[in-house]
């Protein structure tokens, strides 16, 4: 994909996006698909937001069929849904929701009642039979319920989108950064742009401007003077070396902090807590969190304090406050909010779409383009329930072991940059002309590059060196993202360094510090 | 069956320990859970690199600068001088040069010159400090080895004298294996034509006047390879470390356990030293459990050299609480308050980073008020406290010499009264 910014010093279109997580390129590539000429910008890697730090669950809908049915209702359509069109990012898991000691056995009454009401599919299975499929989860549990949970991988979504929206003609920008909105009168027709990587600033004109900044979509509003009270909450996960589970582990209960265990490729992911944060920029993790979802761990799967704890990582959702003023279309429910500026604040040309989940974003999507529709001249049908992502036309779910599949039919055919993640030399060196880009940490995202157990102890050194050799970057550059790439890393490495995850850490100093020396590397 | 001295570990430290204890009549046993970090790191013995943010010319000169409570400070100068003397004496078929006086400035696999006090000879070639040409030879398919980033940043580096350096990479013969370590880079160099295949591909692209560097794969069983590259090319050709496993490492601990095994120390790898039992203030008996059951071990002496926590001498649990694994000794250097916190950026300075156990002047671990825990144990390399060897470049270089210091502090007669007598 081509991300290099526009020299073009304005650019025009029927449909601005503004946000690059799950929920813009969902607009993107829907307003894509219905013909209209779309550009999307964002500020910086496209899901480096809350979509790329959120937990993976493609939910069934159980979490909410007891205390909010109608968002119960959202997720089974569109887990159904994704399965089939987004099959690639998609690992059938399976979902379990088990009563351990901490709770209620009786909830377990509950929540088949709202799973039936709903429409998710829920079925009680014996304690027995749920500990022989995860013989790990503690064994004091008093009830289990099978759901179609699954995992979801954020980026190949986000990417996926964003790649069938190109394919559709729309242009999507990553590093560009909206700092105003342009108005005529009470219309807004368009924004001005800076390229984060160049510096340059240009202008994008567009009938109608949707805001998809997730919790950054209150300031985004405020550009046109309009208000969105979105509440910034802010949630923690840690992910765990290995799969300690193959399910979506849940605890049988009202929602709450870290009662989510589930399986994310090589390892699993506990989550998550609720704080408000005043600034989605500003995530600090706290210690009492941290021990917070080790003690809740330790509740699903006994011995969870000892196991190793691979990086944490902090996301803010986007949480909708004033639904007093939304009431205007049927597509507010109490999961996200579109709001057109026009009927609340006379603001036309302007629509937010905010709040929701990663599983229902292709239905936000739709909402969002539908009432764009409306000032685009009349109505065209949405098409993304029924076309599948490239990569997904056959409906063939994500398997776990399908990295080791491409590789075995040639053993060691190549060298392996990565051994964690089983990424190959020709497959890195793809990626980076694809992406024409020279950060790491793009890569990284791309590639789940050094996200396994040694951090990248290994991978990162060899990635930078085929960086440079490959000409990509001077030896400023390689130098200069390799150290960006060791801070970077660091942040999700040190709130929860203990154990033979510290070894591991220790090994790291020596590697960097101790044979490559990075700290004196001239930049 | 009874030991004058029990080591605990089996890297650099307490490997040399043990051959300087049996050197002088010792009975010896050495216990390890593995091999340790020689498998891993520059074979080079560092000694100190960098002082705070100056790097270090003259480690000799510059070791009274470190701060009160490192290692160091239990080894005088001339016992370090002479540490180093014994070790290269010990290892001359890698042929070990250098001295605590001057630094070589070396470049590693980035391209950035380090300070070494000691190398082998065949890393000691690419010294820097003189200046001149330099040509660095990756070869295609092993990926641990990125000659055009390391030429580039070398001629960006200060250095006392200008140098030159371009790159160079060929390609080795195919092999079935296309995913190379540079163990099985190694293995090439010991059992094909790998060395002749080399002179081959550099003798006519390299200037009279180029020094080689390549990747330190140059053969496990010896350093024969690099002789005959030197010999052939009639240039100076050196190894430069790169990623674990380090070849040179492999070729340093198979020199030393050589050297012990000669000596008759028994080495048993793949058990755990797991407690002591305590008499009147000394070990009398070391425990140590293996798949089967636990053991225990009659001593006179114990050294402790099970690392830090990069080989699980120290631990961290989850709960924020540090613990030497072995013996639960005291530890200094832990943060104040119950929890760990590590800084949030990375280069900077780590709360943990200095923690280990204390000593006195025999190296014997010692309590909150400086007297020994156990009257007849020592410890000896990355489990002591005090240094951050990874910033100041020091990390082989503490190894040998409190293994060297540990063991001297054994065999002083006054330290040990009461072994006489039990033998
Ligand atoms: C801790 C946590 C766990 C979660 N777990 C799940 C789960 O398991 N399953 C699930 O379905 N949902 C989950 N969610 C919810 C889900 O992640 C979010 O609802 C969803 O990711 C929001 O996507 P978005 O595109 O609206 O926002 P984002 O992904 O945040 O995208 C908004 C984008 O706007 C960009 N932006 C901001 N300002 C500007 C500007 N000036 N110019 C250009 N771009 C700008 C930002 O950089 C950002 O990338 C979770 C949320 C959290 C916080
Ligand atoms: C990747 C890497 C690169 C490095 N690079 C450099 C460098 O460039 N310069 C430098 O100066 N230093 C470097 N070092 C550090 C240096 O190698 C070490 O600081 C030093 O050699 C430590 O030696 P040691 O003998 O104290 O411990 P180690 O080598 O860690 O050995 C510890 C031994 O104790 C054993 N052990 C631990 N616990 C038990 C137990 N309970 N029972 C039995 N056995 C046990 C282990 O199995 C092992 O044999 C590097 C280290 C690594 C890992």
């Amino acid at each position: 994909m081509a991300t290099q910014s526009p020299s073009l010093s304005s650019l025009e279109a029927d449909v601005l996006v503004i946000g690059g997580g799950s929920t813009g390129v969902g607009v993107a590539r829907d307003a894509a698909l219905r013909g209209f000429s779309t550009i999307l910008v964002e500020r910086s890697d496209l899901a480096d937001g809350t979509t790329g730090r959120f937990h993976g669950l493609l939910h069934s809908g159980g979490r909410y069929a007891v205390k909010d049915p109608s968002a119960a209702r959202e997720c089974i359509a569109e887990n159904r849904i994704l399965r089939l069109t987004a099959a690639d990012c998609v690992e059938d898991t399976g979902g379990l929701f088990v009563s351990t000691p901490w709770d209620d056995p009786e909830y377990g009454d509950q929540f088949l009642q709202g799973c039936k009401a709903t429409g998710v599919p829920a079925e009680e299975i014996p304690v027995a039979e749920a500990l022989r499929r995860e013989p790990r989860v503690n064994p004091d549990i008093r009830r289990a319920f099978l759901v179609p949970d699954a995992a979801l991988d954020p980026w190949k979504l986000v990417w996926g989108c964003a790649r069938s929206a190109e394919e559709h003609g729309a242009r999507i920008l990553p590093y560009c950064r909206v700092l105003y909105l342009e108005m005529d009168g009470d219309r807004v027709v368009g924004a001005d742009v800076r390229n984060e990587r160049s510096g340059e600033e240009f202008r994008i004109h567009a009938t109608v401007v949707i805001n998809a900044a997730g919790a950054w979509a209150g300031q985004i509003a405020d550009l046109a003077r309009c208000t969105v009270n979105v509440r910034a909450g802010m949630g923690l996960m840690i992910a765990m070396n290995h799969r300690l589970v193959h399910m979506c582990v849940n605890r049988c209960k009202r929602p709450a902090d870290g009662d989510i265990l589930l399986p994310l490729r090589t390892a699993c992911v506990i989550g998550t807590t609720d704080v408000f944060v005043p600034d989605p920029d500003q995530t600090e993790i706290r210690q009492e969190d941290i021990d917070l979802l080790l003690d809740e761990g330790e509740k699903l799967v006994p011995g969870f304090r000892q196991a190793r704890a691979l990086h944490a990582w902090a996301g803010v959702r986007p949480l909708f406050e004033d639904t007093a003023k939304v009431a205007e279309t049927r597509d507010v429910t109490r999961s996200h909010a579109l709001l057109d500026h026009s009927s609340r604040e006379g603001v036309a040309g302007f629509l937010t779409i905010t709040g929701g989940k990663t599983t229902t974003f292709r239905l936000m999507a739709e909402a969002a383009v539908d009432a764009a529709c409306r000032q685009l001249g009349g109505p065209r049908p949405c098409r993304t329930a029924d076309v599948p992502l490239s990569g997904s036309e056959n409906h063939a779910l994500y398997q776990i072991s399908h990295r080791l599949a491409e590789r075995e039919p040639v053993p060691q055919a190549e060298e392996i940059i990565c051994e964690c993640e089983l990424i190959t030399r020709s497959r890195l060196e793809d990626t980076i002309k694809q992406r024409d880009t020279t950060s790491l940490d793009d890569i990284r995202r791309l590639l789940r590059l050094a996200m396994g157990p040694c951090q990248g102890g290994f991978c990162i050194y060899r990635a930078a060196g085929i960086l440079h050799q490959g000409g990509h970057v001077d030896q400023a550059g390689a130098n200069q993202t390799l150290l960006d790439f060791l801070e970077e890393r660091w942040k999700g490495v040190h709130p929860i360094l203990h154990g033979d995850q510290l070894r591991q850490a220790r090994l790291d100093d020596w590697i960097f510090q101790g044979i490559l020396d990075v700290e004196h590397v001239p930049v | 069956m009874s030991y004058d001295t029990v080591v605990v570990g089996a890297g650099l430290a307490g490997l040399t320990a043990a051959l300087r204890l049996s050197e002088r009549g010792q009975h010896v046993l050495i216990v390890a859970r593995g091999v340790g970090a020689t498998h891993l790191a520059p074979a080079t013995v560092d000694v100190l690199g960098y002082l705070g943010d100056t790097q270090v010319a003259s480690p000799a000169a510059s070791l009274p600068g470190l701060s009160n409570g490192h290692p160091y400070g239990h080894v005088p100068v001339d016992q370090l001088t002479t540490a180093l003397a014994w070790f290269c004496a010990h290892t001359a078929a890698l042929g070990y040069a250098g001295g605590p006086g001057e630094n070589l400035l070396l470049p590693t696999a980035l391209g950035v010159p380090k300070p070494s006090a000691l190398a082998p000879r065949s890393m000691a070639g690419g010294d820097l400090r003189a200046g001149g040409r330099f040509v660095f030879v990756g070869f295609k398919g092993f990926k641990d080895f990125h000659p055009t980033l390391i030429a580039a940043n070398l001629a960006r580096a200060r250095l006392p004298l200008s140098i030159e350096a371009r790159a160079l990479e060929l390609e080795p013969p195919p092999t079935r294996r296309g995913d190379l370590s540079g163990r099985v880079m190694a293995g090439r160099f010991d059992n094909e034509q790998l060395t002749d295949w080399l002179v081959h591909a550099l003798e006519h692209r390299v200037e009279p006047d180029e020094r080689i560097g390549v990747p330190a794969v140059l053969g496990l069983r010896s350093d024969a390879p690099w002789q005959e590259l030197e010999k052939r090319l009639q240039r100076k050709v050196f190894e430069v470390a790169t990623l674990p496993p380090s070849v040179p490492g492999i070729r340093l601990f198979q020199a030393l356990s050589a050297a012990l095994r000669s000596g008759g120390v028994r080495m048993v790898f793949g058990v755990t030293a797991v407690g002591a039992r305590i008499n009147a203030g000394r070990i009398e008996a070391v425990e140590v459990a293996n798949a089967t059951g636990t053991h225990a071990y009659p001593v006179t002496s114990v050294v402790l050299a099970s690392g830090g926590f990069a080989s699980g001498g120290l631990e961290l649990d989850s709960f924020g609480t540090t613990r030497e694994t072995v013996f639960d000794l005291p530890l200094s250097g832990l943060p104040e308050g119950h929890r760990v916190r590590f800084a949030p950026r990375y280069f900077d300075e780590q709360p943990l980073a200095t923690a280990g156990v204390a000593t006195d002047d025999l190296l014997r671990p010692v309590d909150g008020s400086s007297r020994p825990v156990y009257e007849n144990l020592h410890a000896a390399g990355a489990i002591l406290a005090g240094a951050t060897p990874w910033k100041e470049k020091s990390g082989t270089g503490i190894s040998v010499a409190t293994g060297y210091a540990a063991a001297e502090g054994i065999l002083v007669p006054a330290a040990a009264p009461v072994s006489e007598a039990v033998r």
